[in-house]
């Protein structure tokens, strides 16, 4: 199974992460949700609602890191009984995106966190320059995340470059 | 480092050739801790290493081989070495002039202090 992805850039670098680590799932999205990448995933509403999940996740991690030690927290590991997801942010040109991941027994938290550095130095080099983008949180915030979702399910045309 | 695996670490980073050695979980891949040489990513080695012992474990358990006691990769420039128990992994890496005779018997011993 390929990743699906809204932008071209993302493609590479996820396809990598999931084939090095052996996630089980995992979503590449901009801080305000929005999704940019994702593998594993047969739902739309799926997506929506781990992207939403792990941008708020990440917003509240980011200020507690803030309060407790002035600056935000790199990472966050959730273990469970099967399955285990990984979330951390990283630079890209235009503006910070998120990695969610799930992963199993097949793999580990050691080398999802070996490979996260290799995704991280990917996207610094595969994201062409370009000014940062104009709706983060604005009105168009909702018609941003809803087709970036339509075209990762078919319903919308790719973008070609980020 | 975890004074519980000081002496087991102690023992094997004492031998001639011997760069690194570290308690890793098995499972996770993380570093439970270590006595290293400078220059040595212990997160990397951490990680891939569990890795490397899990799958041969699982293996050697698919082929009724029973437990994998103790793994040695040889490579261009050195040796890498592990030993499992219960949980957590033994590892070291070895420049290519160590005896690797004694960092057996030294892993071995140390692996079964690991629990």
């Amino acid at each position: 199974m390929k990743p699906l992805v809204a932008e071209a850039w993302v493609e590479q670098p996820l396809e990598r992460f999931v084939r090095d680590t052996r996630a089980r799932f995992a979503i590449v999205l901009r801080t305000n949700g929005q999704v940019l990448g994702q593998y594993g995933f047969t739902r739309a509403v799926d997506v929506m609602s781990a992207c939403a999940l792990a941008a708020a996740i990440h917003g509240s991690a980011e200020a507690l890191g803030r309060e407790l030690e002035g600056a935000p927290f790199r990472e966050l590991y959730h273990a469970g009984a099967q399955r285990q997801v990984f979330l951390a942010a990283t630079a890209a040109v235009r503006g910070p995106v998120l990695l969610f991941c799930a992963f199993d027994a097949e793999s580990s938290l050691g080398l999802v966190r070996m490979y996260f550095q290799e995704f991280r130095r990917a996207v610094l080099e595969s994201v062409p320059e370009a000014p940062p983008p104009a709706t983060s949180f604005g009105p168009d915030l909702e018609r941003a995340l809803h087709h970036n979702l339509a075209v990762l399910f078919g319903r919308g045309r790719q973008t070609p470059t980020a | 480092m975890s004074a519980a695996f000081g002496a087991p670490l102690a023992a094997v980073v004492r031998l001639r050739g011997v760069l690194a050695c570290m308690v890793v979980d098995e499972a996770d891949g993380i570093v439970v801790a270590s006595e290293l040489h400078v220059g040595i990513d212990a997160d990397v080695l951490a990680a891939v290493s569990a890795a490397l012992f899990r799958g041969l474990r699982r293996s050697a358990e698919a082929a009724a081989l029973s437990s994998v006691t103790y793994l040695q990769l040889e490579a261009e420039r050195g040796f890498l070495c592990a030993a499992g128990h219960d949980g957590l992994v033994l590892v070291a890496l070895a420049e290519p002039r160590a005896q690797m005779g004694l960092v057996r018997a030294a892993m071995m011993g140390a692996a079964e202090q690991l629990a």
